[in-house]
């Protein structure tokens, strides 16, 4: 048996629970940094900088605490922070044709679960969310547009709904 | 009106309900039905609060595709990670073979003394040994943490300033002499990493850990009770 590095440390000190967790993780938590530092660069900095953070910390986790997701999140959410001072010193450095968000750190990340949620679910459910709720458009011409009877669109918000809450839940929502 | 009598045709309505959508007598009548039905209740107290996050998403954001990483980025960070564990372990060799940097004679019968060390820290209460192999040419050192497991011991090899692609086989030596492989590795220049490995021999019961590094085998003595001096043997021809 031959390998490289310390095996005696605990969950995500080692290199390779660090890749898998990347492999799991980066595309949102990378979503979440575009997100609310606006700016691709500052994103990848603040991924990076989460995971070698991450790896330091990593004997400190504990996944009867929470999971790994979760406790990835947090980390990011103190980079962003970090990061947000850090240009608040720095003005200008923005770039890259994203919006930077300008909410609070907290709106900023539930607006960013819904949104990724809302990816997530079926593009039937999520088309009539749209076009019923967001473009407001009256059922009926809804229905008419997708030729399906009216009651096929009330039931595919319901369902629409149902699903998006299972995936919030999945991405570590509760009541 | 249409009339509906089944629960799940109500249930269905509940999703334009919880939007606040739902107009005129359809509104009347699940409402009627929901005073009436625990489940449908229930299930409106589901769909309430995911009806009400709506409003903090923009379709705009979520209709686009989402953003990815860059392709490089987790090799980036691998190497980061790599780079900083590498300089952990150099500042760790540091402070624990430190004491074995001194000079001239004092060096050589400081290392006699000193060439077995016990640390703590070790699992299951037993102490994790760290070994430097001082009976070796100048310019290289061999450095071995032995760690006891309940399958045996965990060697950590670390060798530097051999010729690169040197392979190293390592071996621990029990009592009377006996060798215990522990595996091989070869030690590639620059590389300041450490190799991992593993041997059936009990720490306890370990007198000597040998490394023979090309044609040359080096000898550490493991261990409080084997006080011994490193050797250098010449490989046998």
């Amino acid at each position: 048996m031959i390998q490289l590095g310390n095996s005696t440390r605990g969950a995500l000190s080692r290199e390779r629970d660090v890749r898998e967790a990347y492999a799991a993780h980066s595309g949102e938590l990378y979503g979440f940094a575009v997100r609310s530092l606006g700016d691709a660069g500052l994103a990848e900095e603040a991924v990076q900088e989460t995971f070698v953070r991450a790896w330091r910390a990593g004997d400190r986790f504990d996944p009867k605490i929470g999971s790994l997701r979760t406790w990835l999140f947090a980390i990011l959410r103190n980079v962003v922070i970090d990061l947000g001072r850090a240009r608040a010193v720095r003005p200008g450095v923005a770039e890259g044709g994203i919006e930077p968000s300008v909410e609070p750190l907290e709106e900023a990340l539930l607006s960013w679960q819904v949104e990724e949620a809302m990816r997530r679910i079926g593009e039937d459910h999520r088309r009539v969310i749209v076009e019923t709720y967001y473009r407001g458009r009256p059922y009926a011409e809804v229905a008419e547009e997708l030729g399906v009877p009216e009651g096929t669109i009330k039931s595919r918000v319901y369902y629409g709904l149902r699903a998006l809450r299972v995936v919030l839940e999945e991405m570590g929502y509760e009541d | 009106m249409k009339i509906r009598n089944d629960c799940r045709e109500w249930r269905e309505l509940l999703g334009v309900y919880a939007l606040g959508q739902l107009k005129g007598d359809e509104r009347t009548g699940l409402e009627a039905h929901l005073e009436g039905c625990a489940q449908c209740r229930a299930e409106l107290a589901l769909l309430a609060p995911v009806a009400q996050m709506l409003p903090h998403a923009d379709p705009e954001r979520f209709e686009a595709a989402a953003p990815q990483p860059p392709p490089e980025l987790g090799a980036r960070i691998a190497a980061t990670i790599a780079g900083e564990r590498q300089k952990v372990e150099r500042q760790h060799r540091r402070r624990v073979f430190g004491g074995f940097a001194l000079g001239g004679a004092t060096a050589a019968l400081a290392a006699a003394v000193l060439a077995i060390f016990v640390l703590g820290g070790g699992g299951g209460g037993q102490p994790e040994q760290h070994v430097k192999f001082t009976a070796v040419p100048k310019g290289v050192n061999i450095y071995a943490t032995l760690e006891p497991h309940a399958y045996g011991t965990e060697i950590r090899m670390y060798v530097h300033g051999v010729a690169s692609g040197t392979l190293c086989t390592v071996s621990l030596r029990g009592p009377h002499g006996v060798s215990y492989p522990a595996g091989t590795f070869r030690y590639r220049w620059g590389d300041d990493s450490e190799a991992v490995l593993s041997s059936a021999l009990d720490l306890s019961r370990t007198r000597a850990i040998s490394v023979r590094a090309g044609n040359r085998t080096f000898v550490a003595p493991v261990g409080r009770a084997s006080i011994a001096a490193n050797t250098n043997e010449e490989e046998p021809t």
